[in-house]
């Protein structure tokens, strides 16, 4: 009677047990790092929009300050974003022929705002406010990355809980000086103050700043 | 009910409790007993298995959903001053009746989404009543009408423009011969020309001016005392007696918030000099009557025999005819009337005597003569010229329906009046409409009203257009648009302007010209100092100094028919839907009426007594009739009512109010304005009755819960209230953080009248449930006002106690969280960390004050309102999340924000519910700086905490509440006797 399995089959047999062992701790290691991968938090990945903004263009190249557009992000939560009119402060002098910029110029005619699809997005139940941040010298690239290198905007840092609780736990290291605040190419060098001393000049507050209500409510 | 014999050293919240019957303790003594119906239906294992992998899959779907967080969406043009995320305010005002308080409108990014009061107006001092609040939902109903219509077909503008011009060149030709206005009373300055423009174009047009809920009785009685319908503006804080017949100052008096504040001035003996007493006389149990020092119960006929010996003690027995003596028999002169009188003659000059609005004009004239008679013009209160625009031209409803019926009214116009439902059925208002051949009426919504006339035309909401009113004092305020136009309204000026030319000025342009005639200085910056400010300065009536007509005042009322026996019947305003025209507001249908805690329905509130001798419990159907007309109904059994009073509240049971009201509760028009004696008959019918009255009962000893004393008893020990417990505590009690929050409550301030509940739930995005819901005692307000009875069931008294959060030191609901959902933080508030609650409900469970309320669904995202009408600044709530009073925390963090941005210490944070109250109950603050004024609460004497045996060291702590007896009527005020309560 001839034999069953073959030769072939040891080996068969063998990569299946090495597989099945490898099975378990493989889907444990994809169920842990899953969450944590780009894809899953929508990291450096451009989002369509109805006009390819790019803030490389006008950050970099042409030296426009963040709070041109984003004109309440020192007094309110909410940074704003650039009415149409903000656009066409310049539009309606430059390129004011580019196919680009169609929809701009539609929204001023027909008064109908352009609808831009998030980039960075919070959780309903978190509350972040843009003005206490950028008054205690937290600079808008510690949350949004070098968007002065950005030629189309997208998501450049996790945004999860525990992002925040880092600085949150020790803001010291994080802080940087008044002038730092708004440029994203900055880095901390051995001129900059110590991480004590900026905490002295904006008055952090003597607070838990890990109190869960400061943000959930 | 088994017995009425209570003892008298408890606090009881429903007959059933007080009676203490075994089924019902039973009942309440469960944890969570809306899950006993569940319960008593075991599921089968493989039905379970089922269930729990239907959740799995669907928790997985759950995940499921864009990648992408949504849309931004820019202005083109930034308007002015708007800054995103940052609030807006912009006064206006809300008018009831003809009558207005000042508001304060909030918007987020051009968008309302609260509303608190005026503090610069007269009659609110920044408090607003339920009414001002949930109109916010009334604005952004999606039931209000979208267009007109003419006979029930969609119109347009043109075709109605058309009809105008045709009434308008018919008009003109007969000089207004059949032309008819019917509105409410109007106060507005502005309306007031426009209608006698119509009225002087038309010289045989004629207006009637009607009110479901009527003050004529008020008007027509200082008609008969000074010859003209004057006002009265009240001092009650000058009051150190205050008498009130029937009185209804703190429900629908047009200055009520304002008299709340005024009486509470002198309600706490901590910080008052000389503690006011208040005497309550009433048929039906009413806010001031809770919190009076002494309330008598006295039947609708009793009251007038009362009114009248009281007449013959004060003014003389000259005033006495032989209806006073026929009183006088009736009434039995009660032994507590000698004692009052002489406490009101001993307090000369610092007595008021008020009269319900819904009593007969001849008693109003009474208490005019009595009033004039102690002195109290000038001092407690002052008449003023009237408010209400008066033409003589006017005419009654009843004229009108008979012109209706007599084919005499040839074209009628129907503003923001809606009497096919709310007129005494037996009228026949709604028949007559019929045979008018142009009617058209102007109205909120496709009501009753409306879809009666020939053409209905839907009114722009106040806040969409421009207008002006006047407070009950006479203080004019702009109403000034709050947003463009959700719908195509009109307003009243509009649609009467029309009616004299073809294109008249717009309503902004009308009002502008009103007060550009009346203002001095330059109109521009008068104009918007007025529009910022909410009011206009000097506007108040002038006070009248008219004399007192000695003849008619002094003549005593005529007594009603019937025996002592005799059934009579109440018609009062729903304290949530008025005459109904808030039928369509969620919030109002499901806000626990102050005195029965009923939510979604109106029965018939009757007294123990009566309910006893016709064998009727709590939601039994009963027919109550009046001659041929009948109406059934559920009975709530009312302690406190009198014997043979039925009150029944108008408001309910609208055919047309949107998909909200239509249908809930009883329409009790058919019974209105009919002659003859009620009966009333038990039918077999039951029907559910949702009450939150036993919802998150707290079974300890009274003292724990409310506690409160006499003025002797505060005299002789200012710290009678105060906790025995002063040991130094071994654990923390000082929170870590630079501040301190925490809240003291005035139990002598409390009238019970909701506002609070409705700003929580307007700030804090709570949910409405709906009545099924309700009856499983789901309902979701973070806010409660308890309400307690003492002594007998015929007569108790009453007490109301708010109970929200306490935020304990030590918090037993954060100990028995299994994932950390509710927790301390720094500043010693205990937050709800909604998006790490799992929903075990351990910690509602372990609550000792059952303040914690559980979303059983998604309520949040079920509620009939648009999502831009939300608090932005306040989460959702999702599915099987526990949530609760919050301190108000989005403000606190806003304060806290604002400090930290410019490195200044926390300033002051006043909670949604403190603005809203109009006694100012609530104080709210840092205890860690002890000059804030909730330091400064916390050192009075009465200061205690509640359930302080649980060791929870509250930071919400009371002030024991304080009542004034009279001690000449104190000493013999033993429950009535046995024979009279059912055993």
């Amino acid at each position: 009677m001839a034999a069953i399995f073959g030769p072939a089959a040891n080996l068969a047999s063998k990569v299946f047990l090495l597989l099945a062992a490898a099975a378990l701790p493989g889907g444990m290691l994809l169920w842990w790092r899953w969450p944590k991968t780009d894809y899953a938090r929508n990291r450096r990945e451009a989002v369509a929009q109805p006009v390819p903004f790019s803030h490389q263009h006008h950050v970099a190249g042409l030296g426009i300050d963040c709070r041109f557009c984003h004109a309440s992000v020192e007094v309110s939560s909410n940074a704003g974003l650039p009415p149409t009119y903000t656009c066409m402060t310049c539009h309606s002098q430059i390129w004011t022929k580019a196919a680009l910029l169609a929809p701009v110029r539609e929204s001023l005619i027909t008064g109908i705002p352009i609808v831009w699809r998030r980039v960075t997005d919070l959780p309903d139940y978190v509350y972040f406010n843009h003005s206490i941040h950028i008054a205690k010298g937290v600079g808008c690239e510690s949350c949004h990355g070098e968007v002065a290198t950005m030629a189309l905007t997208y998501k450049a840092k996790a945004l999860t809980m525990k992002f925040c609780l880092d600085c949150h736990r020790n803001p010291g290291p994080r802080l940087r000086p008044k002038s730092a605040i708004f440029d994203t190419k900055w880095h901390r060098t051995a001129d900059t103050p110590s991480p004590a001393t900026l905490l002295g000049i904006y008055h952090v507050p003597d607070r838990n700043l890990t109190d869960c209500s400061l943000c959930h409510r | 009910m088994s017995s009425l014999n209570t003892r008298s050293d408890r606090l009881w919240r429903s007959l059933e409790e007080a009676a203490a019957e075994p089924g019902f303790l039973a009942s309440v003594a469960q944890e969570f007993p809306q899950l006993a119906a569940s319960l008593g239906k075991p599921v089968d294992r493989r039905q379970v298995l089922k269930l729990m992998g239907a959740v799995l899959i669907m928790n997985g779907l759950q995940a499921c959903g864009s990648k992408f967080g949504g849309e931004l969406i820019p202005a083109v043009k930034i308007p002015p001053n708007i800054i995103p995320a940052m609030p807006n305010f912009y006064a206006s005002a809300h008018v009831l009746d003809g009558y207005a308080s000042g508001i304060v409108v909030k918007h987020n990014m051009g968008r309302p989404i609260k509303v608190d009061g005026n503090p610069n107006h007269p009659a609110s001092l920044g408090a607003a009543d339920v009414f001002a609040q949930a109109q916010l939902l009334d604005f952004y109903d999606p039931d209000r009408a979208a267009g007109l219509s003419r006979q029930g077909i969609p119109s347009d503008r043109a075709s109605l423009e058309k009809a105008l011009e045709a009434q308008r060149s018919a008009l003109s030709g007969s000089g207004g011969t059949g032309l008819r206005l019917l509105t409410g009373t109007v106060t507005s300055p502005t309306l007031a020309g426009r209608i006698d423009a119509v009225l002087e174009r038309y010289p045989e047009a004629r207006w009637v001016s009607w009110d479901p809920i009527s003050r004529s009785g008020v008007r027509q009685g200082a008609a008969l005392a000074y010859g003209r319908p004057l006002e009265t503006r009240l001092r009650l804080e000058r009051a150190d007696v205050l008498v009130a017949i029937d009185g209804d100052l703190f429900d629908t008096d047009p200055g009520r918030s304002r008299h709340a504040r005024d009486f509470s001035s002198r309600r706490n003996p901590s910080r008052t000099a000389e503690m006011s007493r208040v005497y309550a006389i009433e048929s039906t149990p009413t806010l001031l009557g809770s919190v009076a020092d002494h309330r008598f119960i006295a039947g609708p006929a009793e009251i007038i025999g009362i009114t009248a010996a009281m007449a013959d003690l004060i003014l003389g027995s000259s005033a006495a005819d032989s209806g006073a003596a026929q009183g006088r028999a009736m009434a039995g002169v009660p032994p507590w009337l000698g004692p009052m009188v002489a406490d009101m003659k001993a307090a000369r000059g610092r007595v008021f005597m008020h009269i319900g609005a819904s009593q007969p004009p001849r008693i109003h004239a009474l208490a005019h003569a009595i009033n004039e008679a102690l002195g109290a013009r000038g001092e407690t209160f002052e008449l003023i010229e009237p408010v209400a625009h008066m033409s003589g031209r006017q005419q009654e409803l009843r004229e009108l329906i008979a012109d209706m019926q007599g084919h005499r009214v040839e074209s009628l116009l129907i503003l923001d009046s809606n009497p096919v439902y709310a007129a005494p059925a037996d009228w026949g208002y709604a028949e007559a409409l019929r045979q008018v051949p142009f009617s058209l009426a102007l109205s909120r919504r496709a009501d009753e009203t409306g879809r009666s006339a020939t053409w209905f035309v839907p009114r722009a909401h106040d806040w969409e257009a421009w207008s002006d009113a006047r407070a009950y004092d006479g203080t004019a305020g702009v109403l000034q648009p709050q947003s463009l136009p959700l719908y195509d309204g009109m307003s009243e000026l509009e649609l009467l302007g029309r009616y004299i030319e073809s294109a008249p000025a717009d309503s902004e342009a009308a009002v502008r010209a009103t007060w550009q005639a009346r203002m001095t200085g330059d109109f521009e910056i008068r104009w918007r100092e007025a529009l910022a400010a909410g009011v206009i300065p000097g506007s108040a009536s002038p006070t009248s100094h008219a004399a007192l007509r000695a003849a008619p005042a002094r003549t005593s009322p005529e007594l009603p028919g019937g025996g002592a026996d005799a059934l009579s019947v109440l018609f009062r305003a729903d304290p949530s839907l008025w005459d109904g025209r808030f039928a369509n507001n969620p919030w109002l249908q499901e806000l626990p009426r102050p005195l029965t805690k009923l939510v979604w329905d109106n029965p018939l509130l009757i007294s123990p007594a009566l309910a006893h001798e016709l064998e009727l419990h709590n939601g039994d159907v009963a027919r109550l009739s009046i001659g041929q007309a009948s109406v059934l109904a559920p009975v709530w059994i009312l302690p406190g009512q009198a014997r043979h009073c039925i009150t029944a509240l108008l408001g309910s049971g609208r055919r047309f109010a949107g998909s909200i009201g239509d249908g809930q509760g009883v329409d009790y028009t058919p019974l209105l304005a009919l002659p003859g004696t009620p009966k009333l008959t038990k039918t077999s019918g039951h029907v559910d009755l949702a009450s939150t009255v036993h919802h998150n009962l707290l079974l300890e000893t009274p003292p724990e819960i409310l506690r409160h004393g006499t003025l002797a008893e505060y005299r002789a020990n200012p710290r009678f209230a105060a906790d025995s417990d002063h040991e130094p505590h071994l654990y923390r009690t000082v929170p870590p953080g630079p501040a301190v929050w925490a809240m003291s409550v005035d139990l002598n301030a409390c009238i019970g009248c909701n506002a609070c509940v409705i700003a929580c739930q307007a700030e804090n995005n709570i949910s409405v449930v709906g009545k099924s819901e309700v009856l499983r005692e789901r309902e979701m307000h973070w806010l409660r006002i308890d309400r307690y009875f003492e002594g007998s069931a015929t007569a108790p008294q009453s007490f109301l106690q708010p109970v929200l959060c306490m935020h304990c030191e030590e918090a037993p609901c954060e100990n028995v969280c299994p994932v950390g959902a509710t927790v301390h933080d720094a500043e010693g508030l205990n937050v709800m960390v909604y998006n790490r609650c799992v929903g075990t409900r351990f910690c509602s469970n372990n609550c000792p004050y059952k303040v914690r309320r559980f979303n059983f669904f998604a309520y949040g995202r079920e509620q009939y309102r648009p999502a831009e009408s939300w608090n932005p600044d306040v989460t959702v709530r999702a599915r099987g999340v526990m949530e609760k009073c919050s301190y108000c925390l989005q403000r606190i963090a806003e304060a806290r924000i604002a400090a930290d941005r410019d490195s200044l210490p926390v300033g002051e944070v006043k909670t949604a519910c403190q603005v809203a109250c109009p006694t100012q109950a609530f104080t709210f603050g840092n205890l860690a700086d002890p000059s804030s004024a909730v330091s400064q609460r916390k050192q009075s004497p009465l200061d205690y905490a509640m359930l302080e045996k649980q060791n929870t060291r509250p930071r919400t702590t009371y002030e024991a509440l304080v009542r004034n007896p009279n001690p000449a009527i104190a000493a013999d005020l033993p429950p009535p006797a046995p024979g009279r309560a059912p055993a």
